[in-house]
């Protein structure tokens, strides 16, 4: 096996502009496919970090009786030990923050129109600490003595006509089922990629929430946020850690995590990849011609060297192995060459990132999160796309060994 | 018994539709130790003679026997194992593989075989390559040597595994005629001393000069067989 492997590597060596130009191929394809998952796990991660942030959280706490009945927000499964909660949560590794909300629906009006929308009663101090709406903010946040205070998403408010300052009425059902209504001044306006929010939401605080919804403090849910992780993988781990220690400790309660919550978004996350794992056999079909040529020309142009061989005793098997050889180390060149130049252009999209809000339209684009898109390093993408390199490249190289090794070896030694 | 026998040999090519025949019936009887020159005019059969002794073709009709056992009857596996251990070539234009050393072109049959350890290899290999004169230039590659030096890699190459037969197709006919008088001695000297078989195929009178034993092909039959009563007929 050596004198073979020594043969290959040498016209490997022999052919250096040949080599090269079949490894390039390669190489592009493999640095292709190393950016582009690169750019598609940076979009997906900036996406679930941005669901995350707005709207899941990565753990979500509530009773098993109001998580059957999440879709109608009854006010009448309130957690009872949300202090024991907070308590136990602040003892764990990662818990970046805790705070609870509770989701009512209610009706807004500006005596025109009625829009249903959905409330979050939230507690405007610990809020921040979960979830990042401050950063898409326009106007105020809750003061600290204001009542009858309302955020409203963006679009909500250009629906009902109403601005900054203006004031608007909501209706909804008490904890006790009995009708509401109050004046409520507008304060901010929420002005997220994510539409839900923009166009259905309304946020009110506890001290106002007591009064207007009766709540007496009830909690429905409590929001966990993790530290987030570079690594994706590492941060999913952490999550699911902190969910089992919690399921554990409170057995009654109902814990999920953002993947559970966002499961179909997540589902289509999946799906997208598997396109991306399309485009990247496309490229990689198109690198395997030109191993196949390659190596076809090798096979040419040692036809009297095989026929040689062969006359000296050497097996059709051994021969197929050497040019396999010759095309896995065109494949193992190509590979280190793609993964130098695919990560080294990687190390720019995940240090610096992509400017998105730079392009014109941007903003009206849908692309649900704002600033710098980075990329995101996969190693185990990198790695399976490294190995993929080589295999194609043996695999590319078979048919012309075969060719190789059924020459008559008469025709073969006389071939000129 | 001799070493090897031809039974009515013979040997069809095709050409589009039409049958050339290379071989017409050759009945040969060869024994251990000869000094064997094949010499006849081109298309007279003597290259399709010499692959099929060396298994490398298979005659259309009739039989090679090799220690009684029909060549015919081996399979591809069968055949390949055949050469390995009993057939070397030594070809006209030699033939080495470009990428190897000397040396490493030398131990290739051997490493082939399998039948040897590094330290085996390496001290056979030493002692051909100094029994053909290249010792000092074991180290270089094909393109570094003359074609008198790359023939006696090839030598080399073929009598390293010491095989019973050695196939020589036109083994002088790129060399000048002095170099062709080394590389003669060599295999005479084998022959000599370890009784290898050597079979030519040559135009060369010189090579013809030094067998012990002249055939004579014409038209795929055997014209005449001579044999000189001493092994160097001058």
């Amino acid at each position: 096996m050596g004198t073979l492997i020594k043969i290959a590597w040498r016209n490997v060596r022999r052919h250096k502009r040949r080599t090269f130009l079949s490894a390039l191929v390669i190489a592009v394809g493999l640095a292709m496919f190393i950016l582009m998952n690169s750019i598609m796990t940076g979009w997906d991660r900036a996406n679930i970090d941005n669901l995350i942030e707005l709207s899941t959280s990565s753990i979500r706490i509530s009773t098993k009786e109001y998580a059957d009945d999440v879709e109608s927000l009854p006010l009448k499964y309130g957690l009872q030990n949300v202090q024991e909660l907070t308590t136990f949560l602040q003892q764990q590794e990662y818990v970046a923050g805790i705070t609870p909300r509770t989701q009512f629906l209610g009706q807004l009006s500006n005596w025109e129109e009625t829009i249903p929308v959905i409330g979050q009663v939230v507690n405007a101090k610990t809020d921040p600490t979960v979830f990042a709406l401050m950063n898409y903010f326009e106007g105020n946040y809750f003061s600290d003595e204001g009542e009858n205070e309302i955020i409203l998403g963006k679009g909500l408010a250009e629906e009902m006509g109403v601005q900054l300052g203006d004031y608007i009425t909501l209706y909804a059902l008490t904890k006790y089922e009995s009708r509401n209504a109050d004046e409520f001044h507008i304060v901010g306006l929420l002005n997220t990629t994510d539409p839900n929010i923009n166009l259905n939401t309304i946020m009110i605080t506890y001290e106002t929430a007591d009064g207007f919804l009766d709540l007496e403090g009830l909690v429905t849910e409590l929001y966990v946020s993790v530290e987030r992780r570079v690594n994706y993988n590492l941060f999913v781990k952490d999550v699911q850690q902190l969910q089992s220690k919690l399921q554990s400790r409170f057995p009654e309660l109902q814990i999920d995590s953002f993947l559970k919550i966002a499961s179909g978004f997540l589902k289509l996350t999946e799906q997208k990849k598997a396109f991306g794992m399309i485009f990247m056999l496309i490229i990689l079909a198109i690198a395997a011609v030109g191993i196949f040529n390659s190596v076809l020309m090798s096979v040419y142009e040692r036809i009297r060297e095989i026929g040689v061989l062969r006359a000296q005793g050497m097996k059709r098997g051994e021969i197929v192995t050497l040019f396999l050889w010759e095309g896995g180390f065109i494949g193992i060149l190509g590979s280190i060459l793609g993964l130098i130049i695919g990560c080294g252009a990687n190390i720019y999209f995940v240090l610096v990132g992509i400017p998105l809000d730079q392009f014109s339209g941007f903003e009206t684009s849908g692309i649900p999160f704002l600033g710098r898109m980075h990329g995101e390093w996969n190693i185990g993408a990198i790695i399976f796309v490294f190995l993929f390199g080589i295999i194609v490249a043996i695999a590319a190289s078979y048919l012309p060994s075969r060719m190789a090794s059924k020459l008559e070896v008469t025709k073969a030694i006389r071939y000129v | 018994m001799p070493l090897l026998e031809l039974i009515n040999v013979k040997k069809n090519y095709m050409k589009g539709e039409t049958v050339i025949p290379a071989l017409r019936g050759v009945d040969l009887l060869i024994e251990k130790g000869d000094f064997l020159s094949i010499v006849g005019p081109s298309g007279s059969g003597k290259s399709t003679l010499l692959n099929i002794i060396g298994c490398i073709d298979t005659p259309t009709e009739g039989s090679v026997l090799y220690d009684g056992t029909d060549l015919s009857d081996l399979n591809d596996k069968e055949k390949t194992n055949y050469r390995k251990e009993n057939i070397s070539f030594i070809f006209q234009s030699f033939n080495l593989i470009p990428v190897l050393t000397a040396r490493e072109n030398v131990e290739l049959p051997l490493i082939i075989e399998k039948k040897f350890n590094k330290d085996e290899i390496h001290d056979k290999v030493t002692r051909i390559i100094e029994i053909v004169g290249l010792g000092d230039m074991a180290d270089r590659f094909p393109r570094e040597l003359s074609g008198g030096q790359e023939q006696r890699v090839a030598i080399a190459r073929a009598l390293v595994k010491n095989p019973l037969v050695v196939l020589a197709d036109e083994p002088t006919a790129n060399l000048d005629s002095g170099m062709s008088e080394d590389i003669i001695s060599i295999m005479q000297k084998m022959n000599e001393e370890i009784h290898t078989t050597f079979i030519f195929s040559t135009h060369d009178p010189l090579v013809q000069k030094h067998a012990e034993r002249v055939i004579i092909l014409r038209d795929g039959l055997i014209a005449s067989d001579e044999r000189k009563n001493n092994g160097h007929a001058d």
